[in-house]
């Protein structure tokens, strides 16, 4: 575990390790992330222990809580409900020693989870499940979906499938899930989602896996730990964890940040297994467990104006940086798309996909800042959501994911298309 | 007096002869410098063009904020441009070393000279290249900054940071090179006084109501729809 460098801080690590390695061996551990969820923790503590018991695994399961330093007595909460030693807390290092704050508003999320993972494999658990603590609504049957296709299917990892209105997520449906499947061949469909569930099997390659200090890991690990599991020889599933409502950390970050990030996070792990993905060829079908429940709510509105706006002003400002990535007749294609009058603005999904590949390539080959490029993308992203949500205005989840579906389906057919630009850099300039 | 004035002739002409064989030693050393001179800036304009082009410089010169380089000759790319460079700058360090070596007051004076000021000449150029770069880096930065922040003048806002760099970065080189220290300074001061004032002015008297709309928005408006999406 990284120390905070105080003596207090390397005191408490001392006594974690020594709490860790004291405990009995628990089948079952469930990780818990928090940071400053004071208001939401209680609950899904209740839900955790509830799910272990409606199981029968209470006696043999163990709550480990990685907090990143909270201020509002979130701590104190979990002692409340909980007592060693069926709960370990883990110490790790805290906010002074973090740049910037990654998109999800917990910071030194790799070296929690990390913790998280070392301590349950440790404890020999047969399976681990990492759950959220900023969850508004705490259903222990979801806790038990993360857990038990493990225990009793034998899958080794369990991705989370949140049941969103379709302006939700836009991220990753429109860049994360479509060059995850194109790239990994699996169609495991939120794979950054912060919560999962993964075998003692499973446990044991992550923490052989060298990407936990790596750039981009706050914000990243959770994808980078489902695409360990894709790329390995391990069986994955989706679980139909609901409708997820999260109470924010803080003020959320800005687009252009939370773009840097996620997409900086997608490339940088890209780039480390350029091997593995040329050789996938399609994608498979992931089984689903538990049903996936009707949205009841209205999903939140865009304005789609002002994305287009956003998009024709960076379109107008912005080509001479995107000429170092983009091939000249995406170049054209976006003016065209910049000149088109507003109900006629469509942007195509073979386009987009050519353009996320081509950012892709000049993130790994470097043109200019990485940052400098991740944060050009913002309007690209806002104009390919302002086409996106406009087609998809009072759209169902089905709708929806027949959508993405289609995206792709594109994204797999133009995937010869970054080999190519992987292989021959200055033929397709 | 045809034995005197032979004498003095012979005294003149040994005299000559002593002075053209002091001479000449230095004159050929100095044409062996000179040809020295060329044949080493030729092999190293070859060898630094050929390393340059060996890491792709010119296909990174761009990213790396050197593509001035490019616009200061046309049809010559950057490496070559750094060849040329290193060439002349050997060419006429050698020739004012081999005008040392013919022993001449004032030649010499001004190779001591030139060699004096050179560190100050390197520090200068070093300077203009790291500003240059930074100028560059700035420019962009600020670009994507205001169009990720909607704003419509975001061209303008680049090339003011880029010019301000570049500008500030100028008066630093000249400086170090002891050039018009004084005007400098004077000029600097007019020049970013004007520039305060002139804002000032703007937002004081052009703008006011604007800025204080903005201000108010500020703190009043709700988030915008699209900013309470989740994006992840």
């Amino acid at each position: 575990m990284a120390s905070t460098g105080s003596n207090s801080s390397v005191r408490a690590a001392e006594a974690e390790a020594a709490q860790v390695e004291n405990a009995a061996p628990a089948e079952v551990v469930v990780g818990l992330t928090s940071h400053n969820d004071a208001a939401t923790i209680g609950a899904v503590v209740h839900a955790v222990q509830a799910a272990l018991e409606t199981a029968g695994r209470a006696d043999t399961a163990r709550l480990v809580l990685a907090d990143a330093g909270s201020s509002d007595g979130t701590r104190e909460v979990v002692r409340g409900l909980v007592a060693p030693p069926r709960l370990i807390e883990l110490e790790y290092a805290r906010g002074a020693t973090f740049r910037e704050m990654p998109y999800h508003g917990a910071p030194g999320r790799a070296t929690a989870l990390r913790g998280i993972l070392e301590a349950a494999h440790q404890l020999g658990a047969r399976a681990c499940a990492v759950v959220d603590a900023n969850r508004q609504a705490a259903d222990p049957a979801c806790i038990d979906l993360l857990m038990t296709p493990v225990l009793r299917d034998g899958f080794d990892y369990v991705s989370p499938y949140y049941a969103r209105h379709a302006n939700e997520g836009a991220m990753t449906k429109g860049i994360v899930y479509p060059v995850f499947r194109a790239l990994y061949g699996a169609r495991l469909r939120q794979p950054a989602a912060s919560e999962f569930g993964c075998s003692g099997r499973l446990l044991s390659h992550y923490l052989a896996e060298p990407f936990w200090e790596a750039e981009h890991a706050a914000a990243g690990i959770d994808l980078w730990l489902a695409v360990a599991a894709a790329c390995g020889d391990f069986l994955t599933c989706e679980a139909a964890l609901g409708a997820r409502e999260v109470s924010p950390r803080g003020a959320p970050a800005d687009l252009s940040t939370t773009l840097a990030q996620v997409a900086g996070a997608l490339f940088a792990d890209l780039d480390t297994r350029v091997d593995g993905w040329q050789r996938v060829r399609g994608s498979v079908e992931v089984p689903m467990v538990g049903t996936v429940p009707a949205l009841e709510t209205d999903g939140p509105s865009l304005n789609l104006d002002g994305l287009v706006e956003s998009f024709r002003l960076g379109s107008r400002e912005l080509r001479d940086i995107w000429t170092w990535v983009l091939p000249p007749r995406t170049i054209v294609e976006l003016r065209k798309m910049s000149d088109a009058p507003p109900d006629r603005f469509v942007f195509d999904d073979r386009l987009w996909a050519t353009i996320i590949y081509d950012f892709a390539f000049g993130y790994c080959h470097p043109v200019m800042p990485r940052d400098h490029l991740l944060r050009s993308l913002t309007p690209l992203y806002s104009g390919w959501l302002a086409s996106f949500a406009r087609e998809m205005r009072g759209a169902g989840l089905a709708q929806a994911d027949e959508r993405v579906e289609q995206l792709c389906l594109a994204f797999e057919a133009e995937k010869r298309y970054l080999i190519s630009r992987w292989r021959w850099p200055e033929r397709l300039r | 007096m045809w034995e005197q004035v032979d004498r003095v002739l012979r005294q003149a002409t040994s005299q000559i002869v002593d002075h053209v064989a002091n001479f000449l030693p230095g004159v050929l050393v100095s044409l062996v410098l000179v040809l020295l001179t060329f044949a080493v800036a030729m092999l190293l304009r070859t060898a630094v063009v050929r390393m340059l082009r060996g890491i792709e410089f010119d296909r990174r010169a761009g990213q790396l904020g050197f593509a001035v380089l490019a616009d200061w000759s046309s049809t010559a790319s950057p490496s070559v441009t750094i060849g040329r460079i290193v060439y002349w700058t050997i060419v006429v360090l050698g020739l004012l070393v081999s005008l040392t070596a013919l022993n001449a007051t004032i030649p010499s004076q001004l190779a001591l000279s030139v060699f004096e000021y050179l560190p100050h000449l390197l520090a200068a150029l070093m300077i203009l290249v790291v500003g240059a770069i930074a100028a560059r880096f700035l420019a962009r930065a600020v670009l994507i900054g205001a169009v990720n922040m909607r704003i419509q003048s975001s061209r303008l806002l680049s090339l003011f940071v880029k010019w301000l760099v570049l500008i500030v970065t100028v008066a630093m080189a000249l400086d170090h090179l002891r050039i018009g220290r004084s005007i400098l300074l004077l000029a600097f001061g007019i020049l970013f006084g004007g520039i305060v004032f002139a804002a000032a002015l703007a937002v004081g008297l052009g703008a006011k109501d604007a800025v204080g709309r903005v201000i108010e928005q500020r703190l009043r408006e709700p988030e915008r729809p699209d900013d309470t999406v989740n994006h992840v």
